[in-house]
């Protein structure tokens, strides 16, 4: 299920929070509220985690991962780096790289086999990317922008992309990244999907401006109705446990 | 050596002179995000209902007016100016969320009972001054930005198709909510000499981010200030604290109001 959030008077939730299979980290400094919403979707099930990053709340947009690693900007402190890697679990890989493009949730889109980047990311990025993140990358551009984090979210399930995506380019995108894709709008209109909501293979967060049409096509593009949240972790738990013997 | 190439460009357009050609719009539901951002603020950091009070402005299209520059792709608003009748909008969740803010944060005794009466019994008369803007909007603006505000006001008592909402438009009274940075010891007299700065405050230890603020403060029946949470993002003096500032104006002061803002903008 989706659930509509603001934080402060913000409905960029994707900005200050950033979720996956493995984890949530959420934004200090919002209200109770924000965090507490994720906690009450999320506690159950993987661990939220507050956080800044380099000193920001931004760190939707600072930082990308998925259920192998969590990729962290140079600017990142010490301090924040260790609470990263005491907090997460330990099968997620905790990495600060040296990118000058260093807003990488805005230039890196991912799930947990698949990754979309920046056409302007550096060779060695991409490499720790794949390695860490244990996913294959794309450079691409959605709808001619380069920031593909920022206009794009998909989970192992779906995606949604900018609404000026052309069909030719949907086709390409789903079959890059095996996913069903649909263009289309958070947050009453907006373009920058990354920027409006969070998601993963069984919830999303979406800011509360998104409108009942937007919030029922991130239902369905997402698979949200039919998700079990227990069963998805459960999998992932056994194929863990498998790679450890 | 391609991206220091691009440093340099850029630099250059830095120091040359941006002509740009501002428009004067009717509100419209397409500005609701640009409107939206531009009132991030407007009470702080309270959660409040910002998306209905945005609505509200932009469904008014007789009185209020968004500023755009002309062939700009974005279509981004740069300032925002409307007057809500609080009497007409009384029962909308962001009013009443408004006015408890108002209520919540007002400090001081003697202004709290004109504020309580000014938005309860006597709301059908006043209107509700809402003016924000980018930081580096050119003052030039101003005067016909003020112009067109309360001419469309008076027009609309006019104009409007049904008695009740002509009536809706003849305010009395506007209240307005705005910032300003105050001098942190403005309030104690013995460091009077301290306030005074390069003449950028005018010596009351107020510096008005909106010039015409200052207009309507001498002008007003009563204001307050109230502490803030969000800070701006340039805070110059580490003396100066942003504040929230809430005054009450009577429609009788406007047109002194309108003279003075027209010398305002010749003076800089």
């Amino acid at each position: 299920m989706a659930t509509r959030l603001m934080f402060e008077n913000s409905c960029e939730v994707g900005v200050f929070s950033k979720l996956t299979n493995a984890f949530c980290l959420v934004a200090i400094g919002g209200s109770e509220s924000f965090y507490s919403t994720f906690e009450a979707e999320l506690a159950d099930v993987i661990p939220v985690v507050k956080t800044s990053i380099g000193g920001n709340r931004i760190i939707g947009r600072l930082c990308v991962g998925n259920k192998n690693g969590l990729l962290l900007p140079h600017t990142t402190t010490d301090q924040e780096l260790q609470h990263l890697r005491n907090s997460l679990p330990d099968q997620v890989v905790v990495q600060r790289i040296e990118e000058r493009l260093s807003a990488l949730g805005n230039c890196i889109a991912c799930n947990d086999h698949v990754a979309l980047a920046h056409t302007d990311l550096d060779r060695e990025t991409e490499e720790i990317i794949a390695d860490v993140l244990g996913v294959e990358v794309f450079r691409q551009t959605i709808a001619g922008n380069i920031l593909v984090g920022s206009y794009c979210s998909f989970s192992n399930r779906g995606g949604l992309v900018h609404p000026h995506t052309s069909i030719e380019d949907l086709d390409e995108l789903s079959t890059l990244l095996q996913v069903p894709l649909v263009a289309g709008t958070v947050n009453r209109g907006s373009e920058v999907i990354g920027a409006g909501l969070t998601v993963n293979d069984w919830t999303a967060f979406c800011g509360s401006d998104t409108t009942a049409t937007e919030l029922s096509v991130i239902e369905s593009v997402f698979k949200l109705r039919e998700a079990q949240p227990n069963a998805i972790v459960d999998e992932m738990r056994k194929s863990l446990i498998d790679s450890y013997v | 050596m391609e991206s220091s190439l691009k440093q340099k460009l850029f630099v250059c357009l830095l120091k040359g002179v941006v002509q740009a050609d501002f428009v004067f719009f009717d509100p419209k539901p397409d500005d609701f995000h640009g409107v939206k951002i531009l009132l991030q603020t407007y009470l702080d950091d309270t959660q409040w209902d910002l998306s209905g009070f945005v609505d509200l402005i932009l469904a008014q299209t007789t009185v209020g007016t968004v500023v755009k520059i002309e062939g700009d792709d974005d279509d981004t608003p740069f300032a925002i100016v409307t007057a809500l009748n609080l009497g007409r909008y009384k029962d909308h969740k962001c009013i009443k969320e408004l006015k408890e803010f108002l209520l919540k944060v007002c400090q001081e005794k003697d202004v709290i009972r004109d504020l309580r009466l000014l938005m309860g019994e006597q709301a059908h008369d006043v209107g509700l001054l809402v003016s924000q803007r980018v930081v580096n909007l050119p003052p030039q603006l101003l005067p016909p930005l003020h112009d067109a505000l309360f001419d469309e006001v008076s027009w609309a008592t006019e104009d409007e198709p049904t008695a009740e909402l002509r009536n809706s438009f003849r305010f009395k009274c506007y209240l307005l909510v705005s910032k300003i940075y105050k001098h942190k010891n403005a309030n104690q007299k013995n460091n009077r000499n301290l306030i005074r700065r390069s003449g950028s405050d005018g010596g009351d230890g107020i510096v008005y981010i909106k010039p015409e603020d200052e207009n309507f403060h001498k002008l007003s029946l009563w204001s307050f200030s109230f502490p803030m949470h969000t800070q701006q993002v340039e805070t110059q003096e580490a003396n100066y604290c942003l504040m929230g500032f809430v005054m009450a104006v009577e429609t009788a002061k406007i047109s002194t109001f309108r003279q003075q803002l027209q010398s305002l903008v010749v003076e800089s």
